[in-house]
């Protein structure tokens, strides 16, 4: 589903090279829910921008359902990010200026969709997220965690083949982190393979695998739940 | 604490012998805490002979008598002083762990880190295993104690949490112990 294969990342830091991630081989299969673990500046969030499209190895491979997503141009690989993967971030990124179901749907808008045609289908995910009555409203007038629930569900109207998130209650209070933790585990009970980045291990518990890093590396990477029981 | 303010907690609620007390005691607190018959009649007993509780007999068909047990007046108060008392004692520091880190040899860091991480990937296993249990609580009947369980699994798993905290910064501080030497 996922695969990288030697992937490493570099940045120039004035004369020297710093590596935010080294030789990182990794499979991840369809269905798995993996959290991501680790200190700050291990390289997660490096590392879940490699497998999404976000950013490019600067040396390695990196393919998303058999594709490569290194070596290609941007426009491809934005074609590529929009088609097939889902974000959701820690800071929600909607449009203040869009109710719900147009934030939702904009990533289909955006390719050419009819409204009418995407409206439809922004509500159902709505409805999945449990947001059916928040249709209509903007950013400004939903809770923290609605706003969540809507970048979900925007995540989720290309029908992607992986669902990234970010420390996707990084902003968000306990009760509604939980809140947004039983959604993501829902889905992946219904299939959606979904990578998570996060420094909590009441997250991580949600997942069946957890991956460690550390200095740009992974150290651990085990099974948990009914498989490893 | 004691299996004393429990058993009054259940008399509380209304009489019962003693293998319904068992049974109430299960399904209020059986998910942390387990207890045998003998210990649930000993406990009766000096209940009884503490003025707390009080038996009636009930005749049975060809089987011995079953007693009933109620609480008294007197063991009511007792439970009503008990619950509006705050607990005075916090949780104990003995974790077989830290005994273990006390024995293991500081010269040699490699072998306390990866206890470390063993240590990090049980807690983590048994964090994954007591979610699993609050999801699926939320399909289980019975919405009487449904709060209390969650809650109990919540302390559960912020109590690991601390707990890898801990082993984190453990890992941290034994790192810079072992660099400062060089």
């Amino acid at each position: 589903m996922i695969e990288l294969r030697q992937a490493s990342r570099k940045y120039q830091q004035g004369a020297r090279e710093v590596y935010a991630l080294r030789q990182v081989n990794l499979l991840i299969n369809r269905g798995e829910f993996l959290s991501i673990m680790g200190p700050s500046g291990s390289g997660k969030s490096t590392l879940l921008h490699l497998m999404g499209g976000l950013d490019q190895p600067s040396e390695g491979e990196v393919f998303l359902d058999g594709k490569p997503l290194h070596g290609i141009t941007d426009n491809e690989l934005t074609l590529l990010r929009r088609r097939h993967v889902g974000y959701v971030f820690q800071f929600f990124n909607l449009l203040p200026l869009l109710t719900a179901v147009e934030n939702v749907g904009l990533p289909l808008l955006l390719e050419g969709l009819p409204f009418s045609q995407v409206k439809l289908k922004a509500e159902s995910l709505l409805q999945k997220v449990g947001l059916a009555e928040r249709t209509g409203h903007r950013p400004d007038q939903l809770s923290g965690g609605e706003m969540q629930r809507v970048a979900i569900a925007r995540a989720l109207i290309a029908n992607p083949a992986v669902l990234l998130a970010d420390e996707p209650t990084g902003n968000l209070d306990s009760h509604t982190s939980e809140e947004i933790f039983l959604l993501l585990k829902g889905l992946n009970d219904q299939g959606q393979t979904i990578v998570m980045v996060t420094h909590d291990p009441k997250a991580a518990a949600y997942g069946n695998r957890i991956l460690t890093l550390k200095d740009g590396a992974p150290v651990q990477d085990i099974a948990i739940g009914e498989q490893a029981a | 604490m004691s299996i004393k303010y429990a058993l009054l907690g259940i008399l509380a609620e209304g009489d019962l012998h003693g293998y319904e007390l068992k049974a109430s005691f299960d399904a209020k607190v059986g998910e942390f805490w387990s207890l045998n018959y003998g210990q649930i009649y000993s406990t009766l007993d000096r209940l009884e002979k503490e003025g707390l509780v009080t038996h009636d007999r009930q005749a049975q068909e060809k089987r011995p008598d079953r007693k009933i047990f109620s609480i008294t007046p007197e063991g009511r108060n007792e439970l009503a002083q008990w619950l509006a008392t705050p607990v005075a004692k916090v949780r104990a520091l003995r974790d077989e762990f830290f005994v273990k880190l006390v024995f293991m040899d500081k010269n040699h860091p490699a072998a306390i880190l990866a206890l470390i991480d063993k240590q990090k990937v049980l807690y983590l296993r048994h964090m994954n295993r007591l979610t699993q249990r609050k999801i699926a609580l939320k399909t289980e009947a019975d919405p009487g104690d449904l709060l209390t369980t969650e809650l109990l699994l919540d302390a559960g798993l912020f109590h690991a949490e601390a707990d890898i905290k801990w082993l984190t910064l453990c890992e941290a501080k034994m790192k810079a112990g072992g660099d400062n030497k060089e």
